[in-house]
């Protein structure tokens, strides 16, 4: 390796449920830590990356860029990236790539997730992570996918739902000793087995909770690790596998993609057998069942029979041989997905130097590897981490950190503190394309298609015209395929893609189904109906139930379900070649979607003083030390020095009728871009004596042109809901 | 070590994109890029997606990467930023030795975004900027301190509209090629005033791949490789009200970057050609002024047209200019044809950002 990479510092906040501070302000808490772990200030930092998952959960639009001056990258060379629910493992490597590359030495690595904002609930997000055209008419969601890999996980592996449920048990427990936990406790597998059933096998406790949260390391090159710590934990190897996204087109039981990745890292650090090699596991554990299935990734094992042994014997628990996340993982500590994986890296930092206080390993730990997982089940990032030896008793705040420690602030409810609502209107049709095309053809005629590759000789469903696997090579044979196949796995659903419950009474069950004609486990998804749910299992033989033809609209409704073929019905199965559809400017469709998200986001610490003092009038800034200047609006920290302030003990009086105008715009299009009856002044408001500014718009009297330099006041509002109630007026 | 770009392979730009799935968009520019490169895929290490969520209708939208590029189960991330930002992160992937080909992506399917508007709008912060209006208006305040601060008239700023439409009537790529005059820009419909309809480009469809590898494996493979001289990105700080609208501090850390790595000294003198983030045309002269170009009227600004003529890409805008800019260098731009050794290529991510990245360009290793 050019250069070896070395954690020196950590940094986090707590995991809320519900966080009062805004994403970038949760990210700066964990900077100031990270950076005060590592002894550095923020202008030691040669750059920041940053990892955080979808959009979706914050509800901003670009959210990295948002997040700029709460990771402590402005003014300085920022790269966000992502790989959605393996984006945590991904930071770290990311940020490994910025050191080894011999481009930077010291390199900031931040995750961030704020799920709160999300109305009604976070899983609601996940609807639109399917594809647009061929699952999202199906409104799955996250958990519906987790119970049909769960479901086929115990099928393939022999688990029972006792069994898997012993996991929760172990990382809540582990989590008690954590001082960022979310949901740690003591509960028992009777617990987990009699918590609500969401989505059979999935019930509540085998689940992590949606979490706000932020978490930063430092990373440097060896020279620089080493002149600054007496126990750098390095970075020895790195890997991630992004798998297709046709997740019904492979055995969902062994996560291939994290042993490949696996693979990846170990190769690099030299680890030949990691069952005797590594020390400890912290493997991505979102679902209680998921630290299995990624152990049998993580210790190369597809017969999986090293995982159930170990569990079995003990060996997961923290003191045990193969200490298991002795975080606390996902399940104990929470979940905000990119933060979650990043916590995890933090994890093996503090193992691995001996800085993880009651959580300490038994064993004296010299390796360990953490990992995370996400994606449509698809993508695996490893990262092996080593030390020189942790010493016990090393002399660090982290052996004694405490809840009462740590920054961040928890809400009962989102709105016990000032809110905006927003609702964004998005909107799309999405082309179909020539291969769809065909394919929803099919469903119009009542089909099921395929196409073949010559080359792997494997039948595609949805069909495509170049093969993902063969070099992309061209697919042009299109088939109508039975529309008979085999369940592969499924879930009896009591939910609702949103996670609000299906009415009582009322089930979905979905499954994955093997079509026959097609190439091996290559099926789609739907549902099943006219079936008695104790009686569905895995390998059941079902048939699809169509609408009738006047009713088909060309899309995968047209299947209203799947029923069960009687076991003794013979299917023949019957391929027939299908020529296809020609493209016209009127075959050439497009498919309707829309992301249907609503969010009330939290004012923060700093935007919840500028809205109280807005509505008495009052603008008020915050006094920098590190600038020895009042910035407006409030900040609780220095994007600059990323020194924290305090909003209320800092605060200065900005004179209201003091603004003057630094630049303005005449706006004559609404928010979808509709012409306006009346243009709208946009102002950018500066304060003498205030370094920065506030927007707002700009009432105008008549006869009145706004100009640069125009003095204006604040106009008092009796109520504000957002920034559309900022409203200045010239004097 | 250094790392070259061993083929590109573009499908587009056009306004509308219909018969081909995104899928299907993205597969003919990674086909055409390969064969470029003169690789086969199996020879791809990795690849850098550049993409961000909703703009594709996706909450995870990174899931739906390795398919159309033929790269499943290969190692894969994606970067939110312009398409250079991917080219900056690639560039180290393979700067750290384990990694000899990168394979970087970045598409728009613009057309199929019904409210292209809403999803700016979305961008902005919702405490503090994100009003009930066009989400332009940002660009209304940026273009009326620039040209407060810097002394550039409004005509200067539709000169580089007139400039860039002009360039594009020969560009075959770009779909929004005009003789205008600056009448027809200042005169516009009003959106943001002083920014105007016809300042805002109109957005396009399209796909771009880029095969990135080691010096030495692109001198064995690719027929005609364009080396990679320095890379750079940053940004002006996230706080709208802290930002000094009348330049772009992404561009001067970007560039410095870039410049150092580089070993340029004097821009203006040492770079032949310049692709420059054009979303807005005050931004042309506002990042030209950041990459420390005095004399604009003495160096080439998007000989092909910018995105003022080829479209606003999204994150494939940088992109297009990168692919200018290759053909550029290797003598393949037809009638957009300019003299160039050395080529600097800009990208910004649009409003609300200062995100920007860097990226120089030789024909030869210097």
């Amino acid at each position: 390796m050019n250069n070896r990479v070395a954690c020196i510092g950590a940094g986090m906040t707590r995991f809320v449920r519900r966080s009062k501070e805004t994403s970038g302000e949760l990210a700066s808490q964990a900077v100031q830590m990270a950076l005060e772990d590592a002894g550095m200030t923020i202008d030691e930092i040669d750059a920041v990356c940053l990892g955080t998952a979808p959009d979706a959960f914050d509800g901003i639009h670009m959210k990295g860029e948002h997040l700029i001056a709460g990771a402590g990258a402005s003014g300085k060379p920022y790269l966000r990236h992502y790989v959605g629910g393996g984006t945590g493992v991904m930071s770290p490597i990311h940020g490994w790539m910025h050191v080894a590359s011999g481009k930077f030495k010291n390199v900031l690595v931040v995750t961030e997730e704020k799920m709160s904002p999300c109305n009604p609930h976070p899983a609601g997000a996940f609807l639109t992570i399917f594809d647009h055209t061929t699952e999202q008419p199906l409104e799955l969601t996250l958990i519906h996918i987790f119970a049909l890999e769960m479901a086929r996980l115990m099928h393939v592996y022999g688990y029972t739902e006792e069994d898997i449920a012993r996991v929760s048990v172990t990382h809540k427990k582990n989590a008690m000793d954590h001082p960022a936990a979310q949901i740690a406790g003591e509960i028992t597998v009777d617990d987990v087995m009699n918590s609500t059933l969401l989505s059979w096998p999935v019930k509540r406790l085998d689940i992590s909770p949606t979490s706000d949260a932020a978490v930063a390391i430092v990373l440097s090159n060896e020279r620089e690790a080493r002149s600054r710590k007496a126990s750098p934990v390095f970075i020895d190897g790195v890997g991630y596998r992004l798998d297709t996204a046709y997740w019904c087109s492979r055995d969902l039981a062994y996560p291939t993609y994290v042993a490949m990745a696996a693979q990846d890292a170990y190769k690099m650090a030299g680890i030949t057998d990691p069952v005797k090699d590594i020390d400890i596991f912290e493997p991505y554990d979102p679902f209680d069942y998921k630290a299995l299935h990624h152990m049998n990734g993580l210790l190369l094992d597809k017969s999986g029979r090293t995982v159930k042994d170990l569990l079995f014997s003990g060996a997961f628990e923290r003191d045990g041989s193969h200490p298991m996340c002795p975080s606390g993982g996902a399940l104990g500590v929470g979940n905000p997905i990119a933060a979650t994986g990043l916590m995890k890296i933090a994890e093996l930092y503090f193992q691995l130097s001996g800085q993880a206080g009651k959580r300490q390993v038994k064993k004296n730990a010299h390796r360990g590897v953490a990992q995370a997982w996400g994606d449509l089940m698809q993508v695996g990032t490893v990262v092996v981490m080593s030390s020189e030896g942790a010493a016990p008793n090393t002399n660090s705040r982290w052996n004694t950190m405490k809840a009462s420690d740590l920054p961040g602030t928890g809400l009962k409810k989102v709105t016990d503190a000032p809110v905006v609502a927003d609702t964004p209107d998005l909107r799309y049709e999405w082309d179909n394309g020539t291969a769809l095309t065909t394919y929803l053809d099919g469903f119009k005629n009542g089909k099921i298609r395929g196409s073949y590759c010559s080359r792997c000789g494997r039948m595609m469903i949805p069909t495509r015209n170049f093969c993902e696997i063969c070099n992309l090579a061209p697919v042009n044979d299109h088939f109508d395929l039975p529309d008979t196949g085999t369940v592969m796995t499924y879930t009896i659903s009591h939910v609702n893609w949103d996670s609000s419950p299906l009415p009582k009474g009322t089930i979905n069950i979905f499954a994955v189904i093997a079509i026959d004609g097609a190439a091996e486990n290559m099926g789609l998804v739907h549902r099943l109906g006219n079936v008695d749910p104790e009686k569905v299992a895995i390998g059941m033989r079902v048939k699809a139930v169509w609408k009738k033809a006047d009713e088909r609209e060309g899309n995968v409704l047209d299947i209203e379900y799947f029923e069960p073929l009687p076991k003794s019905a013979k299917v023949k199965v019957e391929i027939k070649p299908v020529k296809p559809v020609e493209m016209t400017v009127d075959k050439a469709g497009a498919f309707p979607g829309k992301i249907p998200m609503s969010y009330l986001y939290t004012a923060g610490i700093a935007g919840t003083k500028f809205y109280q003092d807005l509505a008495k009038g009052k603008i008020t800034g915050t006094f920098i030390e590190a600038m020895d200047q009042v910035v407006t609006p409030p900040a609780m920290f220095d994007e600059v020095s990323m020194e924290p302030s305090d909003v209320d003990k800092d605060a200065k009086n900005i004179p209201a009728k003091s603004g003057m105008i630094q630049s303005y715009t005449v706006v004559y299009e609404d928010r979808s871009g509709e012409e306006m009856k009346q243009p709208v002044v946009i102002a950018q408001v500066a304060f003498p004596g205030a370094a920065g500014s506030i927007f707002g718009r700009l009432k105008l009297a008549k006869g009145q042109t706004p100009c640069i330099g125009a003095q204006v006041e604040l106009v008092k509002k009796k109520k504000i809901t957002g920034p559309d109630d900022i409203e200045f007026q010239m004097k | 070590m250094g790392v070259s770009i061993m083929g590109v392979g573009v499908c587009g730009f056009t306004p509308t994109s219909t018969g081909y799935s995104y899928r299907e968009l993205i597969a003919k520019a990674a086909k055409a890029a390969y064969l470029d490169a003169g690789i086969d895929i199996d020879m791809i290490d990795g690849a850098v997606s550049v993409e961000e969520d909703f703009v594709s209708g996706y909450s995870i939208a990174d899931e739906y990467v390795p398919d159309q590029l033929g790269v499943v189960r290969k190692p894969v991330y994606t970067i939110c930023g312009d398409f250079l930002h991917g080219i900056g992160s690639a560039v180290m992937q393979i700067n750290t030795g384990r990694f000899d080909v990168v394979v970087v992506e970045a598409y728009s399917k613009a057309s199929n975004m019904l409210t292209k508007d809403e999803l700016l709008r979305f961008a902005y912060d919702p405490i503090f900027n994100r009003f009930g209006v066009s989400a332009h208006y940002l660009a209304g305040i940026e273009m009326r301190s620039f040209l407060a601060e810097t002394g550039y008239t409004a005509e200067d700023v539709a000169e580089v509209v007139v400039k860039n439409r002009l360039n594009a009537v020969l560009n075959p790529n770009a779909p929004y090629g005009a003789e205008m005059d600056i009448a027809d820009v200042l005169d516009a419909r009003p959106v943001a005033l002083p920014v105007t309809e016809q300042m805002i480009p109109r957005h396009a469809d399209g796909s771009i791949v880029v095969v990135l590898g080691k010096d030495e494996i692109a001198k064995e493979h690719s027929r005609s490789p364009i080396f990679i001289a320095g890379t750079g990105w940053g940004s002006g700080t996230s706080i709208l009200e802290r930002r000094e609208h009348h330049i772009s501090e992404g561009t001067i850390i970007a560039a410095d970057m870039a410049y150092a790595e580089a070993g340029i000294a004097s821009p203006g003198d040492e770079i032949d050609a310049f692709f420059v983030s054009d979303l807005y045309p005050h931004r042309e002269l506002m990042h030209m002024e950041a990459l420390q170009v005095n004399d604009c009227e003495a160096v080439i600004v998007n000989p092909n047209g910018g995105a003022q003529g080829g479209g606003d890409l999204i994150e494939a805008t940088g992109g297009a200019r990168l692919y200018e800019a290759v053909i550029q260098l290797r003598g393949e731009a037809g009638a957009c044809q300019v003299d160039a050794k050395r080529a600097l290529v800009h990208g910004w991510r649009g409003l609300p950002t200062d995100s920007c990245a860097v990226v120089i360009l030789e024909k030869e290793r210097s």
